[in-house]
């Protein structure tokens, strides 16, 4: 037995779901896509249940990987049941969705979910009536409240029926799709498809483009908004059957204060940094304790061990790569998300974009980019990742150069550690405003450079809403764990590799090779070679191996101010560390990864020698 | 100068910085108006003198409001009797232009708008030469609302109908969202650089200028 929920996003689907499958939900990659899907099971009345939560769409028509993964989870796998589920407070436009679906014939339910808030804002919905226009049980909810949840798998599995329903669509498109059917034999679902220039069937898409054309001329309008206004049009008379609104109390909008230029600027400003600057505090609190933990209580035993040197050598490596895998993991990206995933739930972020987008614009990307960028801040692996959310390869392009600069939590520990520690707090402060620079010229030229039409910003702003701490939770604990799984094994390879060079030798070779551009160029010790190439591999490991390899913590008593300085700055631009580039090279091919690392590269080292030609 | 002269000049200013997104030179409008260049230059201090346009340090004219005013108001006209002359008496769409260019200057206010009300139809027609509706395959790209106001041209909590969705703004998630001609929509939120939220359907939809200026809509009286 399988049942899938499914549903506009926002609808309290992922609520419902977690509520009915409790602990115990796998998450998978759908085959053939980079989207995660939730698979849970269920036991009820001894049969065992598999639930999906399918992504959160608003159409089954588009092209964007979760409208194309839902409908080739509806033709290919299908399901027992769907559960469909509708926002109360937006049904007319989450009714757009339902008369889409119901063309997939599938048996279903219908649930009318968030109806306390409906009520409270003085709507009615009439399910009864709904469930006769549809021809399918209509079950009102509040997940929120947990009423009605217990009823949705009894009803699903007792009495879930395919719905009757059918849009009626202009007459020029039911004519086509009458003659499609006549001619290619294919089913009318396919047919609508097809007219609007979709669907996987090459053939069909041809002999259907060639009548689309015609109607369009016909109509001075595409098929493709002929048909959402023909769906529209019918959503809209079913809500207006079943919706009975009073007049609605004057409440007070958060908005009013959240989406002006002022003061919903400064408050966005203030939302950021008390994110980013509790993050650094829990951060380093909690860093503390795991690197105290691993070398007071696991690395002296694994050295009373008396193993052979060179395996010493590699279980030591191994050791010290989840040290900092952990200690960079939990205290610093895990602490992130917890905050983002919060702001995301109170559907904040969408608001922060709509006031980032002009500034934005002038970067070359829209307002979604300011995601990835606040996420940069935390760290560039799951940045990266996000990257997904821009729709085009040029955004995406400008936004993964961008990424690979903001001062991830890495790089502040290295800012903190040497030049606040050293230097001066002021100092600490120039760097960041050197690199905000750089990440503004950078977008600029990028913006010029990369090739591509320039697209806006179209994002639904989602009532805000209080967060569930629970969703908010393992939300962040399915993204450490996707964050854990790339860059762990990587931290790991690369630091057996470096503990095998160190042990045979190479890293001296290397050191006295890189000497010149060390010492003359950047005038830094020499063994600071060496600390750069450690922070490719975790950032604030520059740093650490600089205080090992200086052989004191108090790094102002061997290098002037000007040296840490220097040596701060190319190690944080410099490249991006080893996960970045994987995940860069994973998410947007080789060429994007290998560019933007020689690009770091180059800037780094462009910087550090001017400023030692400058301050010298 | 002649009134029937001064109007042409505003219409074609208007028209060449909707078209190219940029303000014309002199040499630009002497190529449209077909005007020898050192007359236009002369005109074109007389209609700065007289309040309607501004030239810029870089040699390109902008128009003052007055002039936008009266330039729109041109425009208006132009545009009411050529689909007059066109659609419903039947003239090809080229000489019902010639024909408007010339009636529009001594046409009257009153006028138009009775002609407007004749005509009003559901479908605002886009300007002469350029693709009626650029949702069309192989239009996209292109994006103005012609003679017709987009979103960016009202206020907040302005009630609007959509009429028309031109190039950029055929995305399928607008379609999706309910943005479809004959939609209600109320503005939400209007910031200063034309970013808009509008209301659709329950719904709050954030757009950029650039999306919500290819939106063309109607004002509910």
């Amino acid at each position: 037995m399988k049942i899938a929920l499914i549903g506009n996003p926002g609808a309290g689907k992922s609520l419902i779901f977690n509520q009915l499958t409790g602990l115990g939900v796998e998450v998978n990659k759908y085959p053939g896509s980079a989207i995660e899907l939730e698979y849970g099971n269920v036991c009820y009345k001894n049969e065992k249940i598999e639930l999906v939560d399918l992504p959160g769409i608003y159409s089954l028509d588009g092209d964007s990987e979760e409208e194309v993964l839902v409908r080739r989870f509806l033709e290919k796998d299908g399901a027992d049941s769907l559960i469909v589920v509708l926002d109360a407070t937006k049904l007319e436009r989450n009714l757009y969705l339902l008369t889409q679906i119901a063309e997939y014939s599938l048996p279903m339910v219908v649930v009318v979910n968030m109806i306390d808030i409906a009520e409270s804002q003085g709507l009615f919905i009439d399910t009864a009536r709904l469930a006769t226009i549809f021809g399918t049980e209509v079950l009102p909810t509040a997940a929120i409240l947990g009423k009605n949840i217990d009823r949705i798998l009894p009803l699903a599995l007792s009495s879930s029926q395919s719905p009757v329903l059918g849009v009626p669509y202009d007459h020029h498109i039911e004519a086509a799709l009458r003659s499609l059917e006549k001619t290619m034999g294919t089913p009318r679902r396919k047919n609508l498809l097809a007219l609007q220039g979709t669907g996987d069937d090459a053939a069909l898409r041809d002999s259907a483009g060639s009548i689309a054309t015609e109607i369009e001329q016909r109509h001075q309008m595409s098929v493709g908004q002929i048909i959402a206004t023909n769906r529209h049009n019918f959503a809209r008379s079913v809500a207006a059957e079943v919706v009975k609104q009073s007049p609605e109390k004057k409440r007070f909008d958060l908005d009013s204060i959240l989406t002006r230029a002022f003061p919903g600027i400064p408050i966005l400003f203030l939302i950021l940094f008390s994110l980013l600057l509790s993050v650094f505090v829990i951060g380093s609190w909690m860093e503390s304790w795991i690197v105290g933990g691993f070398t007071e209580f696991i690395l002296p035993p694994f050295a009373a061990l008396g193993l052979h040197p060179l395996a010493e050598r590699i279980g030591y490596s191994v050791l010290v790569a989840m040290e900092a895998g952990l200690g960079i993991a939990f205290p610093f990206v895990f602490t992130f998300y917890l905050g983002l995933s919060f702001l995301e739930d109170t559907g904040y972020m969408t608001r922060a974009a709509f006031l980032a987008d002009r500034s934005m614009h002038r970067l070359g990307l829209h307002g979604e980019a300011i995601i990835p960028m606040v996420i940069g801040f935390g760290c560039a692996v799951p940045a990266v990742m996000s990257l997904r959310i821009l729709k085009t390869r040029r955004e995406q392009t400008i936004a993964a150069f961008l990424i690979t600069l903001v001062p991830c939590s890495a790089r502040t520990v290295v800012v903190a550690g040497i030049v606040a520690a050293f230097v001066g707090i002021i100092w600490a402060f120039s760097i960041y405003l050197i690199i905000f620079i750089l990440i503004i010229i950078t977008a600029i030229v990028m913006s010029r450079l990369t090739p591509g039409e320039q697209f806006g910003m179209i994002v639904e702003m989602p009532s805000l809403r209080k967060p569930r701490i629970q969703l908010v939770i393992r939300k962040s604990w399915l993204r450490i764990k996707e964050f854990l799984f790339i860059a762990m094994p990587l931290l790991i390879v690369t630091s057996v590799f470096l503990g095998l060079f160190q042990y045979f030798g190479v890293i001296d070779i290397f050191q006295s090779l890189a000497a010149p551009i060390t010492v003359s160029l950047l005038g830094l010790p020499e063994y600071a070679s060496t600390a750069l190439l450690f922070g490719i591999f975790r950032k604030e490991l520059a740093f650490e191996t600089l205080a090992v390899l200086s052989g004191t913590a108090d790094l102002g008593s061997v290098m002037t101010g000007v040296q840490l300085y220097t040596f701060a700055i190319v190690s944080i631009l410099f490249i991006p560390c080893i996960s970045t580039v994987a995940v860069l090279y994973k998410q947007l091919g080789a060429k994007i990864a290998i560019l933007t690392s020689a690009y770091s590269l180059f800037l780094g080292m462009l910087i550090g020698v001017l400023i030692n030609i400058l301050m010298k | 100068m002649r009134t029937s002269l001064r109007e042409d000049y505003l219409e074609a200013i208007l028209i060449h910085t909707g078209r190219y997104s940029h303000p014309p030179s002199a040499q630009d409008l002497s190529e449209a108006l077909h005007i020898d260049k050192d007359e236009v230059s002369a005109h074109l201090r007389e209609l700065a003198d007289g309040g309607d346009l501004r030239l810029r340090d870089d040699g390109r004219i902008m128009l003052t409001d007055q002039g936008t005013a009266t330039g729109k108001q041109i425009i208006k006209k132009h545009e009411t009797l050529q689909s007059f002359l066109s659609e419903i008496l039947g003239m090809d769409r080229s000489s019902a232009s010639d024909e408007a260019c010339r009636i529009e200057h001594a046409v009257s206010d009153e006028t138009i708008d009775r002609l407007g009300d004749y005509l009003r139809s559901p479908v605002i027609q886009p300007p002469a030469g350029e693709p009626a509706h650029s949702c069309l395959r192989g239009h996209q790209g292109q994006s103005s609302c012609g003679y017709a106001q987009s979103l960016v041209d009202y206020e907040e909590g302005q009630r609007l109908i959509v009429r028309d969705i031109l190039g950029r703004g055929c995305s399928k998630r607008l379609l999706d969202l309910g943005v479809v001609p004959g939609q209600l929509v109320v503005i939400k939120r209007k910031l200063r650089n034309g970013s808009i939220v509008v209301q659709v359907k329950d719904c709050d939809v954030a757009l950029s200028p650039e999306n919500a200026s290819a939106i063309c809509v109607e004002r509910i009286p």
